[in-house]
């Protein structure tokens, strides 16, 4: 494996959404997938320098959106990279009903397990993309 | 200049996912915005910027704007310049608290020392705030004084997201093209409120007022206050 695929977080502050968003990036890049995956701050490529272009062009990365307005995705595309999958935490919300977060410098358990779950699901999609790149 | 909704101190944290700055970042900004100033600070995500519409890029032009980063790369205080408008104050976590990342704690969890560095910032925040909206302050304690800032709202505080907000714009034919401007339906509003009616003396008030928050070309001056003027009288038959 080489190339590694880019957790892209939303970098959320004003709802439990972005924080759940933040976790389960972290979720996959230290615990789950850590030689798979990077994590790859909003804020260096909304300043769009070359070497952070550089970086992300070419490489398949996994946003994880807190709204609707998926900034992640749109930064990661503006910045000429591949968005492999654009995750919304608030799909997750639907599938995991039970699991309502609130919290947002720290998430509650429910928000917690979301995150979790979340990460699992990219955790499932990083290993089909390496798994993909590996065949290739 | 007008009495445009109450003004307020925009925060934009950097809240880079990599290092524990970035981490301290966020958690002071979400300090002031929850509980040291929250009547009178807005934050928006940095991203909206390039995500966003022209209302989310009017943001730092339409409230003074304390930019907050994790490291000398300074992205929040840089792109809020490239895309928005200049900071007001901009902050380095690092120039406030001499600690490196490790002494912090990581970014995913911030340590002692990290929740410490966390509260430091926010109260530097929060004197900044003061200082822009030109509050009356208790020197000695550095608290407000009672009757000098809005009082807050008891119940549950939450921190004043702009996302999907944005400040409203508006767009108008000025000498033959499409120009967006800043805040002007909120201007239409305020003079329409207190009854100036569309006549000379109204135009030179509201582009004063207009020009706060829009650059306007001296040479197309005149374009811009003729349609200014159309859109006000249009905004005045629509509300009478």
């Amino acid at each position: 494996m080489k190339e590694k695929v880019l957790i892209v977080p939303c970098s959320g502050i004003g709802k439990s959404l972005g924080t759940v968003a933040r976790e389960g990036a972290y979720a996959v890049t230290e615990d789950l997938c850590p030689e798979r995956t990077k994590l790859m701050p909003l804020a260096l490529l909304v300043l769009g320098e070359e070497e952070t272009r550089a970086a992300v062009s070419g490489a398949k990365a996994i946003t994880i959106d807190g709204c609707v307005r998926a900034c992640a995705a749109k930064v990661v595309e503006g910045a000429g990279g591949t968005v492999a999958h654009g995750l919304q935490v608030l799909d997750a919300c639907r599938r995991h009903p039970d699991l309502k977060p609130s919290g947002i410098a720290e998430l509650d358990e429910n928000g917690r397990k979301l995150a979790q779950a979340l990460a699992e699901e990219v955790k499932g999609l990083v290993e089909n993309l390496t798994e993909e790149v590996s065949h290739a | 200049m007008p009495d445009l909704p109450k003004k307020k101190v925009g925060i934009i944290a950097c809240s880079g996912e990599e290092i524990a700055e970035g981490t301290v970042t966020r958690l002071a900004a979400l300090q002031v915005l929850e509980s040291l100033r929250p009547q009178q600070t807005v934050t928006i995500c940095l991203p909206l910027f390039l995500a966003g519409g022209e209302g989310d890029r009017a943001f730092a032009r339409f409230h003074p704007t304390i930019a907050v980063d994790g490291c000398e790369k300074r992205c929040a205080a840089r792109s809020t310049e490239m895309y928005s408008g200049k900071p007001a104050v901009s902050i380095v976590v690092g120039d406030s608290v001499p600690a490196n990342s490790a002494g912090l704690g990581s970014a995913r969890r911030l340590n002692e020392a990290g929740m410490q560095a966390v509260g430091q910032v926010a109260e530097q925040i929060a004197r900044h705030v003061d200082r822009l909206l030109d509050g009356k302050w208790d020197r000695r304690s550095g608290q407000p004084l009672a009757s000098s800032l809005p009082q807050e709202e008891s119940g549950t505080r939450q921190a004043t997201c702009s996302c999907g907000l944005g400040v409203p714009v508006q767009t108008l034919q000025v000498a033959g093209r499409e120009v967006t401007l800043t805040a002007l339906p909120l201007i239409f509003a305020q003079f329409r409120e207190v009854g100036k009616l569309p006549s000379d003396s109204t135009k030179t008030e509201l582009m004063r007022a207009v020009k706060i928050y829009n650059p306007v070309p001296s040479e197309e001056e005149a374009a811009y206050a003729q349609a200014v003027m159309q859109e006000y009288a249009a905004f005045c038959r629509g509300s009478s």
